[in-house]
């Protein structure tokens, strides 16, 4: 719901030549809260831009990880449910 | 980190970041309300494409690629150090950079991202479409002059730029990136204090930036603070993991980015205009990184049949050219498409091979219109 709400209004935006302002909606399910600890050091679009599939969400985090991002191995989990979820790429290669 | 210290981290996040909260819309960046918004944190903004109709791409108008938090920077107390393999270290003020004998040159830049989105399957990283590119006047002092003074040692073969803009955790890395000595030496690179006759803006990475024309964007380092010489490549994540791509001869090696590559862009007619019929200038702009423009095709049938097109305006040599195709417009549903070549024998191509990080997107550019 949340993601054909961003793209039509996207589209309406882009439509309008109105470019600056754009949503950045998060899926209230399961997990959502995770996401709070990306946006210590980055804003929530850098994340919900991204497509992955397992391998790639996985990789990112753990890169986030040894950055210093503050996730335990059981949220890692949790998280990356949440963004395979809404931030997959079925076509992903990784 | 234990739980509570974390929720104490995460509460202060949010505090500091009202405007990036989930669920919230990016405030607009200053004098760049016409900018698409693909992150606020770091601040990184696109041109729409209907933005990029000047020679010289307006401030306001100019897009900015920011991996890192923008810093802090006074000009009084900024110097710029230049180290490494030479046999006289230097440390330059505003006004020492400022004595010494200064060029102008048009020149573009690109994000080496730019075209991300298109990638199927998705690439990883901000998905710029087309408008993470634009063409300014820079002026400053030729790189060539500072090392000159500087002296490479003969075991000098590349140069690191290093900013003033750092990660936001002491264990994420540094963006540092080299050019090969050749390019840093090369006479249009520069180390630029203006940007279309002004002082470099801030979001620009003024006062003091890297401008390597030619090469991808993150060549140009922005809030330049330090130029170190090398004997390698510099070996950090920005030169051996990010901006690389898989070699065209053996895809299990990758590379790391240099020149840009050959691509255009149509600015008119706009994608999904509606057409009177009759006499319509299709019109754009075209680069070539390393290469240098030696021609232009336009297809007004979706690339079924090619007509060369007319450059027009200023030619400059890392410069975007503009050009201009009268096409006949008849009634119905039509695809523009544009289509550059360089002098390294390069084309624009139908299809980019996937790269996992999305580089070198430079598939020829289609416009579908109707005319009615």
């Amino acid at each position: 719901m949340w993601r054909s709400v961003a793209a039509t209004t996207t589209t309406l935006l882009a439509i309008a030549g109105v470019a600056a302002a754009q949503e950045v909606p998060i899926p209230r399910t399961d997990g959502w809260e995770l996401v709070m600890r990306c946006v210590i050091c980055h804003s929530v679009e850098i994340s919900v831009q991204q497509r992955f599939g397992p391998r790639g969400w996985s990789e990112t985090l753990d890169r986030m990880i040894r950055y210093g991002a503050p996730i335990p191995p059981d949220d890692k989990a949790a998280l990356m449910k949440y963004l395979l979820r809404h931030y997959r790429d079925p076509d992903a290669r990784e | 980190m234990d739980r509570r210290r974390f929720m104490v981290l995460t509460g202060a996040a949010l505090l500091m970041s009202k405007t990036d909260a989930v669920g919230q819309t990016p405030a607009p960046v200053p004098g760049k309300e016409k900018l698409i918004i693909r992150s606020s944190r770091p601040i990184n903004l696109e041109a729409p494409l209907a933005e990029l109709t000047s020679y010289h791409t307006p401030e306001g108008s100019f897009f900015v690629r920011n991996n890192m938090a923008e810093p802090t920077i006074d000009p009084a107390q900024w110097t710029l150090r230049v180290e490494g393999e030479v046999d006289q270290p230097l440390v330059l003020r505003l006004d020492e950079l400022r004595a010494m004998p200064m060029v102008t040159l048009d020149a573009l830049l690109e994000c080496a991202g730019n075209g991300r989105a298109f990638h199927r399957p998705r690439a990883s990283g901000i998905q710029w479409e087309y408008g993470a590119v634009g063409n300014q006047s820079w002026r400053g002092v030729r790189l060539a002059d500072i090392l000159a003074r500087a002296k490479p040692k003969a075991t000098a073969r590349h140069v690191a730029f290093d900013g003033a803009d750092k990660p936001p955790t002491p264990q994420a890395p540094d963006f540092i990136r080299s050019v090969p000595l050749w390019k840093a030496q090369e006479q249009h690179t520069l180390v630029a204090l203006e940007m279309g006759g002004k002082s470099i803006p801030h979001l620009h990475g003024g006062p003091v930036r890297a401008i390597v024309p030619g090469f991808v964007g993150s060549a140009s380092s922005k809030w330049l603070e330090r130029i170190m010489v090398l004997p390698n490549e510099f070996d950090g994540f920005y030169m051996k993991s990010n901006y690389t791509a898989p070699r065209a001869d053996n895809d299990k090696e990758i590379y790391s980015l240099q020149s840009l590559e050959v691509k255009s862009i149509i600015v008119g007619p706009a994608d999904g205009a509606k057409l009177a019929p009759g006499k319509v200038t299709v019109w754009g702009w075209a680069w070539a990184g390393e290469g240098e423009l030696t021609g232009i095709d336009v297809s007004g049938d979706g690339g079924q049949t090619w007509t060369p097109a007319a450059f027009t305006g200023p030619s400059g040599r890392y410069a975007w050219r503009k050009f201009e195709f009268p096409w006949d417009a008849k009634p119905g549903a039509h695809t523009l498409m544009a289509r550059a070549s360089d002098s390294f024998g390069r084309v624009q191509p139908a299809t980019r091979a996937h790269n996992r990080l999305g580089y070198r997107w430079n598939v020829i550019h289609a416009v579908k219109v109707d005319v009615a």
